[in-house]
């Protein structure tokens, strides 16, 4: 095996602020990254050029239009990762002609590409597989650097496109994707806020609840399966969980008189933070699903609410009003060694990042944006910068990307911007406002 | 408090019961291994009131009694998580509004009650004094700016507030229920601060005892 983590290293060091965490952990010990991601970033390009031909029909009829709808998903992942440029080709390619690929992998090198995806397609039974390869176009021998078969209903062709996707990226960067995940948020209505699921890119939107109550805070909990929220449905604010792939009732969680809200799964899935008033103030807690044990966390008499756990589950990073107005602090998870983390303003909403090295938080300066400091409280800086408010914020799995919801454009609706802010653009939601996104871990 | 008590007697079974049918296996042997994969997200939860127990008031100690129904559960439900048990208070919409009791407001980010206030609360109080056959629910409400969750907590504590403040005046806080809506029910939805003021309040409703 290569040195891959040395590679990835210094593609790293070359894009820069691109990769964001995606290195801080190893690579898994199955991934070589190939050369070419390297030798394009050492020429000063912010992007891989991949060439992306239609797939190929290999066995089967292809009524669905697979040949070309699954390409075009899998580019559109791959420009939204921010790590490739895509060249599309409708010609029909030569899968059996050796020689004619060559020529056609060839002219793209030639015309600038660095990389290139093919898909081989067999169809079936309902069933669409794909063998993808991919191509090193930087290598003067073309040679492969992957390939891999990937087997989807055809009715999930865009999940099969967005597990292309994901694939290809891990072959570059030594961690998967993200294109197969999903956000749950709330579609809004006048005085109804259901929890809603879609795609990451917008895709399939469909409602998780229709209580036609005020439905608050989506948190998945990290095996994929389930979301906690708090609900009105019941008349008091509860906190909730449902499993959004299952034909299973809606759990109640915490039904104490006062708030139950604000729920923050433990990365290890058996705990979810949360903030209770039943002792008489807003305070964090802990409970234990399994047993339904509650354990409090805090002690003060002002406002404790919004905890985010750091990635190893050993902090807790939460808002408080102790200072006098709403600040970020961190404790550990017991609820002792509590250390101020912001200052200055109004800050709420940490959210700590997967890969452990910042959190990112709502700062009110006038309008609401979202800031990034790291959990030794240096390194702060701005996110967004209007118009109007930003707020929310969520990380993909990967600590590269954040959805937020934002009032930029008509009413509320929900954005994606990479970890250092760049790349702002909307997301489709369909049909009126969209608030509080929650981007899924990978799905299992 | 008797009322409660009966509350207590009709709930707990259907919450054990409940329990039962709703507490299941950390890994349901029919779905985890063979789960479809997650592109089509299971059909809306159904109506609460069909799977969701009726929670309620935790008594002041709540955390023990996490436990309660569990003990009294079947084997089963031993897996299943506990929850909290107690009386119900009546549900928001059994409340209903009163020409008789007066909204106060707070400053922004602020859960103190103003000397103007405070004697708007006097009235409200003399009013529930005379009408004791009265319960009455205490909303607490924030404005849109600040985030959801804090504005829940900043309505919680205004609500609490308001309540103390009542108690402080001779009414029985077993007569009160409170209710934070944070700012997901603005009275007044324009941007600017006389409507932000306005939302800033603790509303009270009134249900015959």
């Amino acid at each position: 095996m290569r040195e891959a983590g040395a590679l990835l290293a210094l593609v790293a060091a070359v894009l820069g602020v691109v990769m964001g965490g995606v290195l801080s952990s190893p690579p898994p010990a199955r991934s070589q990254a190939p050369d070419v991601l390297l030798n394009v970033m050492a020429s000063g390009a912010k992007r891989l050029n991949i060439f992306i031909p239609d797939f190929t029909v290999v066995a089967g009829t292809d009524t669905g239009g697979l040949a070309k709808r699954v390409p075009e998903v899998t580019s559109a992942d791959l420009k939204f990762s921010a790590l490739f440029s895509v060249v599309s080709d409708p010609t029909p390619l030569p899968a059996a002609d050796v020689e004619a690929l060559r020529q056609r992998w060839a002219g793209a090198a030639a015309a600038g590409a660095h990389a290139a995806l093919h898909g081989l397609l067999s169809l079936g039974g309902g069933r669409a597989t794909a063998e993808m390869r991919l191509y090193d176009l930087t290598s003067p021998e073309l040679r492969v650097i992957a390939s891999k078969k990937i087997e989807m209903p055809v009715a999930e062709a865009r999940r099969l496109a967005h597990k292309i996707a994901d694939e290809v990226v891990f072959q570059f960067t030594g961690e998967p994707g993200i294109a197969d995940t999903k956000i749950a948020y709330l579609a809004v209505r006048p005085g109804v806020k259901e929890l809603s699921l879609m795609d990451y890119d917008g895709a399939g939107p469909a409602p998780l609840t229709a209580n036609r109550s005020i439905n608050l805070s989506p948190s998945w909990s990290p095996d994929g399966r389930s979301v906690a929220f708090t609900s009105y449905m019941g008349g008091y604010p509860y906190l909730y969980r449902l499993f959004a792939f299952e034909r299973r009732p809606v759990q109640l969680l915490a039904g104490y008189l006062g708030i139950n809200t604000s729920p923050a799964w433990s990365p290890d899935g058996r705990s979810v933070a949360l903030t209770l008033s039943k002792d008489g103030n807003p305070e964090i807690y802990l409970l234990t699903v399994a047993t339904g044990a509650f354990r409090r966390l805090t002690t003060h008499s002002g406002i404790d609410t919004e905890p985010s756990w750091s990635p190893t589950g050993r902090e807790i990073a939460f808002t408080s009003d102790r200072a006098g107005t709403a600040q970020i602090f961190i404790m550990d998870a017991e609820g002792a060694n509590v250390r101020r983390l912001t200052s200055g303003g109004f800050n709420t909403q940490p959210r700590w990042s997967p890969k452990g090295d910042t959190i990112v938080y709502t700062s009110r300066r006038g309008n609401h944006d979202l800031w990034a400091v790291s959990p030794d409280g240096s390194n702060v800086r701005q996110l967004t910068a209007g118009p109007g408010d930003n707020e929310n914020a969520s990380w993909a799995p990967n600590g590269r990307h954040l959805a937020f919801h934002g009032s930029r454009l008509r009413g509320w609706r929900i954005f994606t911007m990479l970890a250092d802010g760049s790349e702002q653009q909307a997301a489709p939601t369909q049909g009126g406002e969209a608030t509080s996104p929650a981007w899924s871990p990978r799905l299992p | 408090m008797r009322q409660r008590r009966g509350h207590l007697l009709l709930v707990l079974p259907l919450l054990v019961l409940t329990l039962f049918l709703v507490g299941c296996p950390k890994r349901p042997a029919t779905t985890a291994a063979s789960a479809p994969p997650p592109t089509a997200p299971a059909p809306a939860a159904p109506a609460p009131g069909a799977v969701a127990p009726a929670p309620g008031r935790a008594p002041a100690s709540a955390s023990a009694s996490a436990s309660a129904p569990a003990a009294a559960a079947p084997a089963p439900a031993a897996a299943a998580p506990a929850r909290p048990a107690a009386a119900t208070p009546p549900r928001p919409s059994e409340f209903s509004e009163s020409p008789n009791l007066k909204d106060i407001h707070f400053d922004f980010d602020k859960y103190d009650i103003r000397p103007g206030d405070a004697t708007i609360l006097d009235a409200n109080g003399a009013w529930l004094k005379q009408a004791a056959s009265n319960l009455v629910l205490i909303e607490g409400h924030a404005d849109e700016r600040g985030t959801n969750e804090y504005n829940l907590a900043l309505g919680e504590r205004r609500a609490k507030a308001t309540m103390n403040y009542l108690v402080s005046q001779g009414i029985q806080a077993s007569r009160m229920t409170i209710i934070s809506y944070g700012e997901e029910r603005p009275a007044c939805t324009d941007k600017n601060e006389s409507c932000w003021s306005k939302n800033r309040r603790a509303h009270f409703l009134v249900k015959a005892r």
